[in-house]
């Protein structure tokens, strides 16, 4: 990493504390999305909480405070906490949601026990043990984040060399099952990936802030495609984005690094879920209300044409009475038909003019091969059911279909 | 003996609601809470400039709202899975407290030990006088939460039932769902908050899911499962006491691994879900197969 650091134009210690979310947030994303996906998100939560008896044992057992014999008992509990969790699940009616409360809540209380037990034995390093489940990026060396890189490496690797077993497990069970593929191992695996990733995120944002880190990266990149492989890539990238916008953040601010990290990765959260497109919360409001003006349009333009076609050239408020719906939206619609040149006004009097005529028939034979659909729909014998689009019945029916549809709608038989 | 009392409250209180949340797949909303109220600590405590247990336990209780209705919320837009949710809202959350402790209270040792993380072996201490009487305070505010909770199941036990397990069909008889859950997500949170101040997150936190889910091994009746799982708290509560008392550990813990140990007995022994009645069954359908096919019958 020695190179890297150099590269940055950054302070000495604000490049490795980069460094380091920028590792953290590539590996939580690649690694997270599978969680994400088999609706096990919160398996972070509980191996999060599992690390503390781990911490406690290996305190108790090497009597000494050494980071590099926590993290191995951090590990290795939480390597137990996966192996509980998915043996609940596979043994019993207990969905993944509850395994995960159990072990999270009879992991921590044994690290409670466990605690309460170091403390009666009045070894004065104890203090400030369950600190260490919180995290102190600011805190971390150049060799640290060198064996985050390399932990990070192998996990990345093992999910490149392993996606499509992966796949098929997180997307078909039952499949991977007759497929003769070992289940259990691959279930085993990908958590034990897990516990890598919430090592390697312990020392630089702490467990519980570690959840939303592999979370995060994976609900930004499900917002944008529906593939794993585009996801994960995507998933790594707005990890390591995160990771380092937050640590720079928090360097300036002068503020702790992990907590900006989370709520940088939670505003990227929200952007996503209400921008993203076709997805998006407010992307589909706008989609619904654009729908909504096109049918106001053409609803208008239909009535404007049976006006015209039954007497002489309305006046605006003529037209507003006659079709009985609220002002405010004609009046949109009147506008909009305006700019896009299908009405010509004569003083007061509306028209259409011909590519306004031409919108207006078009409307109408939707409107009526709609009205056919829905009456005659069922004796049209087509096999497969489905819901066409009523924006493009031709499109949704196939042209045979149609055509005997028009017939039908003619009074014809078929 | 007031400290089994408590611990039998929160647990009481814990396994009325508890089930609900088993069956709808959102265990974790206890911890999720009890992650989720730090920044209200912080804020009531910026406010107030006060530690009183009041202060404290109203900001944590906004928060602690704010969040399961985020959650909620966030879950209704279709995009984020439900556990997703849970665990995008309360890190947030968390955040922002961590922050704010950092920024502005740092100095003042406001710290979850000290505030949130109450602890159970002091409940018989703080007392409050009612009509001459002289009770202990956490007792009877989680008898006020007993008797609310049992209150809200019964109501709307109905609703309940019918939401948990069919929403679609709830629609159609005009119980609306999302207010359901978030009448039931709200009490939760209220529960959680109080009780946390009496005994401790992390037991708060275990006796919301595991009396319920032990409950869900050992039958399919969700009546049954809620006095099931009110059953099982009150064992692990007065096992987990003696298991404390005996060997000087933390309470709040011996109780939850009392409870632990209660699921794993279920997990194995449990009649109808049972490991070892699967393996009887399975044992005996091989052998009925075996005979079968050896037997010269038609």
């Amino acid at each position: 990493m020695g190179p890297l650091i150099d590269l940055l134009p950054l302070s000495y210690t604000d490049s490795v504390v980069a460094l380091g979310a920028l590792v953290l947030g590539i590996a939580a994303g690649v690694l997270g999305t599978f969680a994400v996906l088999a609706r096990r998100s919160l398996v972070g939560d509980a191996l999060a909480h599992s690390a503390l008896p781990g911490v406690a044992l290996a305190f108790l057992i090497t009597g000494a405070k050494d980071p590099a014999s926590l993290l191995v008992g951090a590990g290795i509990a939480g390597l137990i906490g996966a192996v509980a969790i998915v043996g609940i699940e596979r043994t019993s009616r207990i969905r993944p949601d509850a395994a995960i409360g159990v072990v999270l809540s009879v992991f921590f209380s044994l690290g409670v026990v466990l605690l309460t037990y170091i403390a009666a034995q009045g070894n004065a390093q104890q203090a400030g043990l369950e600190r260490y489940l919180f995290g102190q990026a600011a805190g971390l060396l150049e060799r640290d984040v060198n064996v985050m890189a390399a932990l990070a490496g192998v996990a990345v690797l093992a999910v490149v060399v392993g996606l499509r077993p992966l796949r098929t497990a997180t997307f078909d069970r039952e499949f991977a099952a007759t497929a003769g593929l070992p289940l259990r191992q691959v279930e085993l695996a990908t958590s034990a990936l897990l516990v890598v990733a919430i090592m390697i995120g312990l020392r630089a944002v702490g467990a519980i802030l570690m959840v939303a880190m592999l979370i995060i990266p994976a609900v930004v990149a499900r917002q944008f495609t529906d593939r794993l492989a585009p996801m994960l890539v995507l998933a790594g990238a707005v990890g390591a984005a995160v990771g380092v916008t937050g640590a720079q953040l928090a360097a300036s601010a002068q503020v702790p690094t992990g907590p900006v990290i989370v709520l940088t990765g939670t505003a990227a959260v929200l952007v996503a879920v209400l921008l993203a497109p076709r997805r998006g919360v407010l992307w589909r409001a706008g989609a619904r209300r654009a729908e909504r003006r096109r049918q106001e349009a053409a609803a208008l333009l239909i009535d404007l044409e049976t006006m015209l076609h039954a007497g002489p050239p309305p006046t605006e408020s003529e037209l507003c009475l006659a079709c009985a719906r609220p002002v405010r939206p004609m009046r949109r619609a009147l506008a909009g038909l305006d700019r896009s040149g299908l009405i010509e006004r004569d003083g007061e009097r509306l028209r259409l003019s011909a590519q306004g005529a031409a919108a207006a028939h078009a409307a109408i034979e939707a409107r009526a091969m709609w009205s056919a659909w829905l009456e005659h729909g069922a004796s049209l014998g087509i096999t497969d059911a489905r819901e066409p689009d009523p924006r493009d019945l031709r499109g949704s029916l196939g042209d045979e279909a149609f055509g005997r549809l028009q017939r039908l709608a003619a009074g014809g038989r078929v | 003996m007031i400290i089994v009392l408590t611990a039998g409250l929160v647990a009481t209180a814990c396994a009325l609601l508890g089930p609900f949340l088993i069956v709808r797949r959102v265990a974790l909303m206890g911890d999720a809470v009890s992650h989720a109220v730090l920044p209200g600590i912080v804020v009531a405590f910026l406010i107030f400039q006060t530690r009183a247990p009041l202060v404290t336990v109203i900001g944590a209780a906004v928060f602690a709202i704010i969040c399961v209705l985020l959650i909620e919320a966030l879950r209704s837009t279709g995009l984020v899975a439900g556990d997703a949710a849970i665990g995008l809202v309360f890190p947030a959350l968390f955040a922002l407290g961590v922050l704010g402790i950092q920024r502005y209270a740092d100095d003042l040792h406001l710290d979850l030990d000290s505030t949130i993380y109450g602890e159970i072996a002091f409940a018989p201490f703080w007392t409050v006088e009612v009509g001459g009487l002289l009770l202990s305070r956490s007792v009877l505010t989680m008898a006020i939460v007993v008797v609310a909770n049992l209150a809200l199941v019964t109501l709307l036990w109905k609703e309940l039932k019918v939401t948990s397990f069919d929403p679609d069909f709830a629609r159609t008889v005009r119980i609306p769902p999302r207010w359901v859950a978030r009448i039931l997500l709200v009490a939760v949170a209220i529960t959680a908050v109080t009780a946390f101040e009496s005994v401790g997150a992390i037991l708060v936190v275990t006796l919301l899911i595991v009396p319920a889910a032990t409950a869900y091994l050992l039958t399919d009746r969700l009546w049954v499962m809620v006095a099931v799982s009110v059953a099982i708290g009150w064992v692990s509560a007065i096992a987990g006491h003696r298991a404390a008392v005996a060997l000087d550990a933390s309470i709040a813990g011996a109780m939850g691994l009392a409870a632990g140990a209660i699921f794993l007995v279920a997990l194995l022994g449990s009649p109808q879900h049972g490991l070892i009645a699967r393996a009887v069954r399975a044992r005996r359908r091989r052998s009925a197969l075996a005979a079968a096919f050896s037997s010269p019958t038609s």
